[in-house]
């Protein structure tokens, strides 16, 4: 008991240190309980939400026609799957939609009737309009969770799609809960009636898809080679799957990204406690050696005494601990909401209390050993030793730094002097010093990179990003046509280019995403890390994950399958890709029809000049080129004067030439009586405009505003870190400097000599662990942008080292404005002890 | 000889748990360039306080120092720190070297605030500690190696290195055995005559003997004023008759 309240005197003598103790162990333990219980909710909340609503493991579209039977024989021979369901949906890549204020955004979604939608999830309903208010609605949409959380769409706004140049307004009838196509990532799922589903059937591509459970990733390319042999069509081409391991793996991934972050910042903070601590208490058994004879003289055994240390870090860190843990449990409807916003899915459940406890134990118990590991150094000094302050202070040894030596100043002599005398304790303090500038150079190069919102992602997007992307219709000359577009005062250029093309590059799993283009030095996004992009027809570059997977580097060749034909090319480049996991190619037109010789260019890249508004273009574009021929060709004619009404069955009978008879040019003549109507096929050029600009920022935007939030938070979080743990430091050492520091002021030393002298001293440990960190920085930072986003996000070795520079004044001006202590030891005060 | 320090209604207080204590009333003093003077007094009758307020190591709660012509009364800590170095020396009953450093650099640490680093300045500094006693072999030595009287010895010539105006001492002996008392005294006589002001504190009669004007506190005022010829030149029996019967007019 004597011992308890000797700790608690301690205690009382250094409050103020005790707080930042608590301080530390506080932020420690809410960050990593706030993990530790919500890490798993992450992961269960997804597969909670698929068990709840019923949802399919796996969604297999086929594009077009190209569904046959024999896949459904496949699918349960070889892989044992029963109970598919076969249904029909609507595929739209990239497609537009504008929200209630007419902002439009781009996603990628596909349509599906309600009783096509039972065939994927059970079509559970949430907030939506009653069954009345949804009967007078003429175009009724239900719509994912998703979008009431992260786009804030309500029962009764307006959802307008936008295709083939016109807008298709919806009226939101409710939302509905599902475990598939609930990312804007990934994919949306909206559901629409009958009526609607086959007015929109002319616009976007039909699909047949085939619904079922199955365990684990599913092996598309194996299936898709199964199905090529048995039915001898092409099928990777058009095969489009989702899966649950692969939606869950995007939802969860930044979350994950986030909570990992955390983590290590709270890492950070808990090895800043545990060195404080050690440090902390290596400097009391010092200042008190003497108090520690005279206790031990007392008949106090030296266990007793390395107890009252342990029981005032064990008290400290408690305390810390326990506020930590309630701060954890009590901040779980704000997780709960944060996780609901980043997942797009209802959070619930109470938080996982014995985890936090667990993680309070767990921290409390760790530190606590680190303590007793260092207050058992009282057993070295017997009583005659603590009187005599120690062993330590009997030098036999070399001086080194003698003053005779000193150079211009003598601050700087003693504070090296110093810092070769505490050598040990150096050790720990550079060892916090560059986790922690480990931790502030990654938050603040974080931030940098985010700074400009998602802008950067567009440089390793591994897509080329134009302002707009022109589809183009069957036949139509995309050279031509690109010509056509740059004579336009708003276009600043235009590329031919095809559009969504997927190839196969051999021994991969997946189909690769390629980028095809003339020449790439005429496009924006694009940037290859190593090499050169393609030049010649034999040419191909590949992203940086091919690279790093595949151990392929330029130089060497691989083989390439299009449409059922085999090439080889030669690797000239390597590419920053995040998009299409990493593993997109890029060749020249030239090169692509090699595998694909009966395509042709099918699209646009235009990129406006300055001051131009992309959606007043694209309204441009549309009105001029952008009619669709499927719409028009289904459409009757009913008002309007003669003119227009011959006007408008001459454009049905266009589109109809083109749509079913594949027609690519018609020019027409009606006279009436003296009056010559004329017109062509001009409007029916252009099948879609979007922007992937858009797309990107849908699905971009709001995870890099997110990044930039939490790295900045970090930062701070870090940089207030780092001041906790000098400003302890310097108490400590001014604690036990006390006498030495007093006799020095006697000496005409003013207060900002000696704090000079502990900044100062400070400096040479900064410096290299500063250095330490970055240097160690450049490959965690390059390794863990690569895991993310599948490329290189280059180091800035400017912004660099001004944050080396930036750390290290700041760790002198913390620790000099910490050192502040001194001014309160009085020399009187000191002859009079 | 001129004053070198000067006192007007000198006033020291401290707050003892909500009640003040004045510990120095309304003191003038003059201290003169040259002299050995000795502060006296019983206990808590404010010497060493005085002496700290001389010497700029605290400050005064009211009046005015005048220290070589400067009035020093409401310097901040820092100034009076700046001002210390070239002007006052200062010797501790504790010694209170720097544990941590040899005896050279000791003596270095004193000397290199106020002066560049120079070879005249170390052969000084090897010179001065030569002169009272501390041989080369201990010059690397530290602290804890000392003797008491050697730690002392080491101490003085910390203080003196700068050649201060005033060297301030507070009971320089009264840690040490009589021996070692005697050689620490004799190293004070020493840079006296050598013309170095010195301000003591002590409650020694042989501590005392060695100075040339001895001031009796009493009550945090001076009670009486007492002046010898300087030590050496005079009969030592006389001398400490003269002293001793001064001492017991005050009440000692």
């Amino acid at each position: 008991m004597k011992i308890f309240r000797l700790s608690l005197f301690n205690l009382r003598k250094n409050r103020k240190e005790a707080l930042a103790i608590i301080f530390l162990t506080f932020i420690t333990v809410f960050t990593l309980g706030i993990v530790a219980a919500n890490l798993a909710k992450v992961m269960n909340v997804f597969d909670e939400c698929y068990e709840a609503t019923g949802s399919v493991r796996t969604l297999m579209a086929f594009r077009g026609e190209t569904y046959r039977e024999e896949y459904k024989d496949i699918l349960e021979d070889d892989y044992n799957i029963r109970d598919m369901k076969l249904g029909k949906l609507l595929l739209a890549i990239n497609s537009g939609l504008r929200d209630n204020d007419g902002n439009k955004l781009s996603e990628n979604f596909v349509l599906l009737t309600e009783d096509e939608d039972l065939k994927i999830d059970d079509f559970v309903k949430g907030d939506h309009l009653s069954d009345e208010e949804i009967k007078n609605i003429k175009h009724p949409i239900w719509i994912p969770q998703v979008y009431e959380i992260t786009r804030g769409y309500r029962p009764g706004d307006t959802l307008t799609i936008v295709a083939g140049g016109r807008d298709y307004p919806f009226t939101v009838a409710g939302v509905y809960a599902t475990g598939v196509c609930n990312n804007s990532n990934v994919m949306i799922k909206l559901i629409v009636t009958e009526n609607d589903y086959t007015l929109l059937s002319g616009v976007f591509e039909v699909a047949d898809f085939l619904a079922f459970d199955n365990d684990g990733e599913f092996p598309v390319m194996e299936f898709a080679a199964k199905g090529e042999e048995k039915t001898s069509e092409k099928l990777t081409q058009s095969l489009f799957v989702l899966d649950h391991y692969t939606e869950k793996y995007v939802e969860t991934q930044f979350p994950n990204m986030f909570m990992i972050m955390a983590a290590c910042l709270s890492a950070i903070t808990m090895v800043a406690a545990i060195f404080l601590i050690r440090h902390k208490i290596g400097n009391d058994i010092e200042d008190q050696m003497q108090q520690i004879g005279v206790l031990e003289s007392l008949g106090y055994t030296s266990k007793e005494i390395s107890q009252s240390y342990v029981y005032e870090y064990v008290i400290t860190v408690g305390t810390g601990a326990v506020i930590g843990a309630i701060a954890a449990v009590a901040v779980t409807p704000l997780m709960n909401s944060t996780l609901r916003s980043m997942l797009g899915r209802d959070v619930k459940g109470a938080v996982n209390v014995l985890m936090v406890v667990a993680v309070a134990f767990v921290i409390t118990g760790l530190i606590t050993v680190f303590a007793l590991l260092k207050a058992g150094a009282v057993k070295k000094y017997p009583p005659v030793v603590a009187f005599r302050r120690g062993i330590r202070t009997h030098h036999f040894g070399r001086n080194v730094l003698p003053l005779t030596g000193t150079g211009r100043s003598i601050n700087v002599r003693l504070a090296m002097k110093s810092l070769v005398r505490d050598a040990r304790q150096n050790i720990g303090t550079g060892f916090c010093i560059v986790i922690a500038s480990l931790a502030f150079l990654f938050c603040s190069y974080s931030f940098d990179i985010f700074k400009n919102g998602f802008d950067v992602l567009m440089t390793v997007m591994g897509l080329e990003v134009p302002d707009e992307t022109l589809t183009l219709m069957n036949g139509v000359d995309a050279y031509e046509f690109s010509e056509e577009m740059a004579k336009l005062p708003e276009v600043e250029k235009a590329i031919p280019t095809y559009n969504w093309k997927y190839v196969h590059c051999k021994g991969y799993d997946g189909q690769s995403y390629v980028n095809i283009f003339d020449d790439f030095s005429l496009t924006e996004n694009l940037f290859a890390v190593e090499g050169r992009f393609p030049q010649h027809d034999n040419e191909i570059a590949i992203s940086l994950r091919s690279s790093r997977d595949k151990d392929l580097y330029v130089g060497d060749s691989m083989i390439v399958e299009g449409d059922s034909i085999e090439k080889s090319y030669i690797i000239t480049g390597v590419v920053g890709a995040m998009s299409n996991s990493g593993i997109n190619v890029f060749m020249t037109c030239d090169g692509y029809r090699r595998i694909c010789p009966n395509e042709r260019p099918d699209g646009i890249c235009v990129y406006l000049k300055d001051g131009y508004d992309r959606d007043e273009f694209e309204r441009k574009i549309t009105s001029i080129y952008g009619a669709s021929a499927a719409d028009m060709a289904s459409g009757s004619v009913t008002d309007g004067s003669l003119e227009d009404r011959i006007r408008q069955k001459a454009d049905e009978k266009i589109a109809l030439l083109i749509t079913n008879y594949g027609v690519t040019s018609v020019d027409y003549a009606v006279k009436i009586g003296d009056q010559m109507i004329t017109g062509n096929s001009s409007k029916f050029v252009v099948k879609d405009v979007n922007s992937l600009y858009d797309l990107a920022e849908s699905q971009m935007g709001a995870i890099a505003d997110a990044t930039r939030t939490f790295t900045f938070a970090g930062a701070v979080f870090v940089a207030v870190v780092v001041a906790v743990i000098l400003w302890i430091i310097s108490s400590s050492n001014v604690r036990r400097q006390r006498k030495d520091l007093g006799i020095m002021k006697s000496m005409g030393y003013s207060s900002r000599d000696l704090m000079k002298q502990m900044a100062i001293k400070s400096m040479p440990v900064t410096i290299i662990a500063v250095i330490i960190a970055s240097a160690l920085s450049f490959p965690l930072q390059s390794q863990f942008w690569f895991n993310l986003f599948s490329a290189d996000m280059g180091v800035n070795i400017p912004l660099m080292i001004v944050l080396d520079i930036a750390m290290i004044i700041y760790c002198y001006i913390v620790t000099y404005i910490c050192a502040g202590r001194i001014r309160k030891i009085s020399v009187t005060e000191l002859m009079t002890e | 000889m001129s004053s070198i320090l000067t006192t007007e209604k000198l006033c020291k207080s401290f707050s003892n748990g909500g009640v003040q204590q004045h510990v120095i009333k309304n003191l003038d003093l003059e201290i003169i360039e040259g002299d050995f003077t000795v502060i006296m007094g019983a206990s808590g009758s404010g010497k060493s306080t005085l002496l700290y307020a001389l010497s700029g190591m605290d400050k005064p709660s009211m009046g005015k120092i005048r220290f070589a012509g400067t009035e020093i009364q409401d310097y901040s800590n820092d100034q009076l720190a700046v001002f210390r170095r070239g002007n006052c020396g200062f010797v501790f009953q504790s010694v209170y070297l720097l544990e941590n450093q040899t005896v050279l650099d000791n003596v270095l640490t004193g000397a290199l605030i106020v002066q560049k680093n120079s070879p005249e300045l170390i052969s000084k500094a090897k010179d001065l500690l030569n002169k009272v006693g501390i041989m080369e072999e201990l010059w690397n030595k530290y602290p804890n190696q000392l003797s008491g009287g050697e730690a002392q010895r080491v101490g003085i010539v910390r203080a003196a290195i700068n050649d201060p105006k005033i060297l301030f001492a507070d009971e320089p002996t009264g840690q040490l055995n009589s021996a070692s008392s005697s050689d620490v005294l004799d190293i004070f006589t020493q840079i006296h005559r050598n013309g170095q002001s010195i301000v003591m504190v002590t409650h020694d009669l042989k501590t005392a003997l060695r100075g040339t004007r001895v001031l009796f506190l009493r009550d945090g005022s001076i009670a009486g004023e007492y002046r010898m010829p300087p030590y050496g030149t005079d009969d030592n029996k006389v001398r400490r008759t003269g002293l001793q019967s001064f001492l017991d007019e005050m009440g000692w």
